[in-house]
């Protein structure tokens, strides 16, 4: 009986996704010029944004940035509850070996460096290649380098979490903003600026900075969970 | 159109790429992880740092900028580099992995005892 519910639930879904996705046509040519030329005429002359892919993240298609996020924060919060239990009652420890001096001293010297790199790739998301996911992404190795490193290095997961939540928060906060000039969600409220410039693009560049927070404190809890255990 | 400038960066890049093939022979000969390991990393050290020095040069007379930003990528390689492949090889030997000499040489079991010593102790090396 509960196969049979399965099925038939499964039936009216993969009729009504049937339905939806045979009008949309995907694969004509038709359909792919012209949102190529949209998008690389509306790049420079409507958000004066140089690189045309962080115009598509985090414009066009913001809100699906927005839910990739989402599903970030979910799979580190699942990875977290299956790997982290009951980490008030008992201490955790690292499950690696003491690296030598050299690395030591050495990740101490890198370390900066590395988190200049991944500011730097975020904070210059919408003029160069990369963004805040890649520039998050580098912040993590930079911790996972002194995780590697000090085997008593630690991270506070309240700071993390403040983090992280605030980052999201704002960039929420700031997606409504656009409702307020009568726009849309994600909207452009902040004035655009020279093409090429730092301070260019309106909002776009504040929501990398804040995409690039997120990514870089999500990543760096789930590397500490993974490379911890109970004591 | 030749200036001293890309004469300069020219050089500098023929260098490198000199010693990045270096590298790259290296690691397909040697016969052993740490002959590999010097190979790859005394060669592809200096290769690196001589080839973005050089594009640095070559790119100098548009923005003095690029010059700045290949010195400071080449003071990161400096560090990183040695640093990773002195992980690896302490790694292999705390693995016990040993070179391919040892385990030639008829002198291996005391090698080996040294070795094991050596490793046992908790002194980071």
């Amino acid at each position: 009986m509960k196969k049979f519910l399965v099925l038939l639930i499964l039936a009216v879904l993969g009729y009504y996704m049937y339905d939806a996705l045979y009008g949309i046509g995907i694969g004509i040519p038709r359909f792919t010029d012209g949102v190529k030329d949209f998008y690389l005429d509306k790049t420079v002359s409507q958000l004066h944004v140089a690189n045309t892919v962080t115009s598509i993240v985090v414009n066009f298609r913001g809100f699906d940035t927005l839910g990739e996020v989402t599903v970030l924060f979910l799979a580190v919060t699942a990875l977290g509850s299956i790997l982290y239990k009951k980490r008030h009652d008992v201490g955790t420890r690292s499950i690696l070996f003491s690296s030598s001096s050299i690395v030591r001293s050495g990740s101490k010297l890198l370390f900066p460096a590395i988190v200049l790199l991944g500011a730097y790739v975020f904070i210059h998301g919408h003029l160069t290649p990369g963004g805040g996911f890649q520039g998050g992404t580098i912040i993590a190795t930079g911790f996972l380098l002194m995780l590697l490193a000090y085997e008593n290095f630690k991270v506070s997961h309240t700071v993390l979490s403040f983090v992280e939540s605030f980052a999201g928060i704002l960039f929420v906060v700031i997606g409504l903003f656009g409702f307020m000039n009568g726009g849309t969600f994600l909207q452009n409220f902040l004035p655009e600026g020279a093409l090429n410039n730092l301070f260019s693009g309106g909002v776009i560049g504040i929501i990398y900075v804040m995409v690039g927070f997120k990514v870089a404190t999500e990543l760096t809890g789930l590397i500490y969970t993974i490379l911890h255990e109970k004591d | 159109m030749n200036t001293a400038y890309d004469i300069i960066g020219a050089i500098l890049i023929l260098i490198g790429s000199i010693f990045l093939f270096l590298g790259g022979l290296g690691i397909f000969r040697m016969p052993d992880v740490y002959n590999r390991l010097q190979a790859g990393t005394k060669a592809t050290t200096l290769g690196g740092m001589s080839t973005i020095l050089g594009i640095g040069f070559l790119m100098v007379e548009d923005y003095w900028g690029w010059l700045v930003k290949a010195i400071i990528i080449v003071i990161f390689i400096a560090f990183s580099n040695p640093i990773s492949s002195h992980a690896l090889a302490r790694a292999m030997y705390k693995r016990k992995h040993y070179p391919l000499i040892m385990s030639k040489d008829e002198n291996m079991d005391a090698y080996r005892e040294v070795a094991d010593k050596n490793q046992n102790k908790e002194e980071t090396i």
